[in-house]
């Protein structure tokens, strides 16, 4: 995978077994986000394959009901509320929105006072842990995680960290990237740097 | 602490010159000369249109379908100049001479004279076409009444700018104007015989009135520019970002810049309260709803555009049936930002985990209801009033209402303006082919309407096998639309 005459990614091979949680570390430009875009098929690699749970990633709605990623920047709905946007995300995937812990959801990620605010009047932190608390809501096999520890205080990393510890014990399988060694352990994910990736064969 | 005051002159002209650098000379002679022929091929162009419409043959309006035009005309032209600030500055200047310390009359004065002056050339336009239409004679005079009219309208747009209780009734009176001037002229057109008025003005009068609303406008300005200091920057930022944007719309040739910037404006100035949404739609026709309740002043006016067509009765044909076909396709814009939304990027139909095809079906529904609702009062009305042939008109509106969402929605999932397309030379220069196609997707889906506008346009009877071919056109087509460019197996709205 290389951006014009730059490589990015080389001769990397990942495995992330069923109901495991892996944690992608290395410096920043070094493509760990480029690896997760291929992952969740944003992204096409010049050579190589991608599996995901068997299947090619791509655009079918098996993948996307399966896979819930934070990898792109959100867009939100005109003259839709935050509630409103989690109470959609339930409906879609089929969830009663009364009993799938909305409000508890953005309570504990700290929006429950901004219920009723649109999304793009949020701060930049706010809007990354709604996004966080509308993956995490939603059902989903694979979490593909961007850096979420990113513009969360220390308190709402140990909590998101707490939550993905849960989702992994729950059958769902992990793969995230971050700076922070320590939230990355807290969430049960197993750490590997991009150097260790780089290989003739996966790691 | 207080700082000195800088000179903005010197600034300016400091500006000007650094530009004029960077910028070559011919550059300069060539805009100026694609301008003026553009405008002189135009002008020859458009004039036997121009004539028609400043200064028909038979002129048809009353003494009061004068006063209700006069009363629209100023509605318009002031809603435009809130709109659009009318104080403000270039992008730029407000990063860089809005923080500087420099007089801000001065600095805000060339945006005030210049919109004066286009609300005043708006003003004198829209009196010279009042006096070419009306039946009684007028004093040419009056152009000049019309230009001082707008000059003081920019004023108080200036002072509305500045004070919001002051903004909240003007824009609130320059609603009712609009809409009592389009309800006059509505009754005129469905036979409402007005009461006639005194005579024409004497010319003395004519001169007084004009004369004092010159005095009026010229100690206005003088205060007006006084004034400016006390625009808020919040005001000065908005309408700076507002004119930018539309800049941007016009040389990018990229209009939704400027929907986007007043939907997200929209939005961000109201309080809202998280609602259910409704439990026995489907998710998206839920949020759609929810979208169209949350805005009842749009459907106030959409309910009340119905009327509009009534307008036209005396006019050619094909000015009715395309007024009909573009009022439905207005109709059912109301909630399409959702799918604008989608098209420029999919992550929350990713998401959402909902297919292309599911989308669109979903996302049907509330246009074509929209639709449906303003063809069949649209041509209710235009029958009642005797416009139509004989026929059950009305019963095509359902029809039509649901092609009118589909066009909505195909317009609406044409995302932003290709300009990678090769552009056709043309004798009169390069035409870009991107803005074209943008313009006309969806448009293309109105050859289903075909059925209802034949009869329309050569003035036969609808019959119920018109009825029956429009409704079969309609469901025949929309399937193909929903076959041809959506995929049960893929998500996201890319054709």
């Amino acid at each position: 995978m290389s951006y014009g005459s730059t490589p990015v990614l080389v001769d990397v091979g990942l495995t992330v077994p069923a109901g495991a949680g892996v944690c992608v570390t290395g410096e920043n430009g070094i493509g760990k986000s480029t690896l997760l875009r291929c992952v969740s098929s944003l992204q096409q690699p010049g050579a190589g394959s991608v599996r995901v749970f068997g299947a090619v990633p791509g655009d079918s709605p098996g993948f996307w009901r399966a896979v819930a990623t934070t990898v792109e920047p959100p867009t939100w709905y005109p003259g839709l509320t935050t509630r409103e946007h989690a109470e959609l995300v339930c409906r879609a995937h089929g969830q009663d929105p009364d009993s799938s812990g909305i409000d508890e959801a953005l309570d504990r990620f700290g929006l429950a006072g901004h219920a009723d605010a649109i999304p793009p009047s949020l701060s930049s932190g706010q809007k990354q842990r709604l996004t966080l608390a509308l993956v995490l809501l939603r059902p989903s096999s694979l979490l593909i995680l961007d850096e979420p520890e990113q513009r969360l205080d220390p308190e709402g990393r140990a909590m998101v960290a707490g939550m993905l510890a849960d989702y992994l014990a729950g059958g769902g399988s992990l793969l995230l990237a971050s700076h922070d060694d320590k939230f990355a352990a807290a969430s049960g994910a197993d750490l590997v740097s991009m150097e260790q990736l780089t290989g003739p064969g996966p790691a | 602490m207080t700082a000195a005051v800088v000179a903005l002159r010197p600034v300016r002209r400091w500006i000007r010159k650094a530009q004029a650098s960077h910028r070559d000379r011919g550059d300069m002679l060539t805009t100026v000369y694609t301008v003026v022929f553009s405008i002189a091929v135009l002008s020859v162009m458009a004039q036997d249109t121009l004539r028609a419409v400043f200064s028909p043959l038979v002129p048809h309006l009353s003494g009061v379908g004068a006063l209700a035009t006069a009363a629209c005309s100023t509605g318009l032209i002031f809603l435009a100049l809130r709109r659009l600030g009318p104080v403000s500055v270039t992008r730029p200047a407000a990063y860089f001479l809005l923080t500087a310390p420099v007089s801000r009359p001065r600095l805000l004065a060339p945006s005030l004279l210049a919109a004066a002056l286009g609300a005043a050339v708006a003003g004198g336009a829209a009196a010279f076409g009042i006096l070419g239409n009306t039946v009684a004679a007028g004093s040419i005079l009056l152009v000049a009444t019309g230009a001082l009219a707008g000059v003081l309208l920019t004023l108080l747009a200036s002072a509305a700018q500045s004070r919001p209780r002051l903004a909240s009734l003007t824009d609130t009176v320059a609603r009712i104007a609009l809409a009592l001037g389009l309800a006059g002229l509505v009754a005129e057109a469905v036979g409402w015989t007005p009461p006639a008025l005194a005579g024409e003005a004497a010319a003395s009068v004519v001169v007084t009135v004009t004369g004092a609303l010159a005095v009026l406008a010229l100690a206005a300005l003088l205060l007006g520019v006084r004034d400016l200091a006390r625009t808020p920057n919040d005001a000065i930022l908005e309408s700076a970002k507002t004119a930018g944007t539309l800049a941007d719309s016009v040389y990018g040739i990229e209009p939704s810049f400027f929907a986007e910037m007043l939907e997200r404006r929209y939005w961000a100035s109201r309080r809202l309260r998280s609602a259910r949404l409704p439990r026995r739609l489907p998710p998206l026709t839920g949020q759609d709803l929810l979208l169209a309740r949350r805005r009842p002043a749009r459907l106030l006016w959409t309910a009340a555009s119905t009327a509009l067509p009534l307008l036209l009765i005396s006019v050619p044909r094909w000015v009715l049936v395309i007024a009909l076909l573009a009022g439905m396709v207005i109709a059912a814009k109301a909630t399409t930002a959702t799918i604008k939304t989608d098209a420029g990027n999919p992550v929350l139909l990713r998401m959402l985990g909902l297919t292309s095809r599911q989308v669109v079906q979903q996302r049907l529904w509330l246009p074509a209801v929209l639709g449906a609702v303003w063809a069949t009062t649209a041509l209710g009305l235009l029958q009642a009033a005797g416009a139509l042939p004989p026929g059950p008109w009305w019963a095509l509106g359902p029809a039509l209402g649901a092609i009118g969402g589909a066009v909505a929605i195909r317009a609406a999932r044409a995302g932003f303006v290709r300009n990678d397309l090769i552009p056709i030379d043309t004798p009169m220069g390069s035409v870009p082919t991107g803005p074209i196609v943008y313009a006309f997707a969806g448009v293309d889906l109105l050859l289903l309407a075909l059925p209802t506008a034949l009869p329309l346009l050569q003035h036969l009877p609808a019959t119920w096998t018109t009825v029956a071919v429009q409704t079969g056109a309609a469901a025949l087509g929309i399937r193909a639309y929903l076959s041809w460019t959506t995929d049960p197996e893929r998500v996201g709205l890319a054709k």
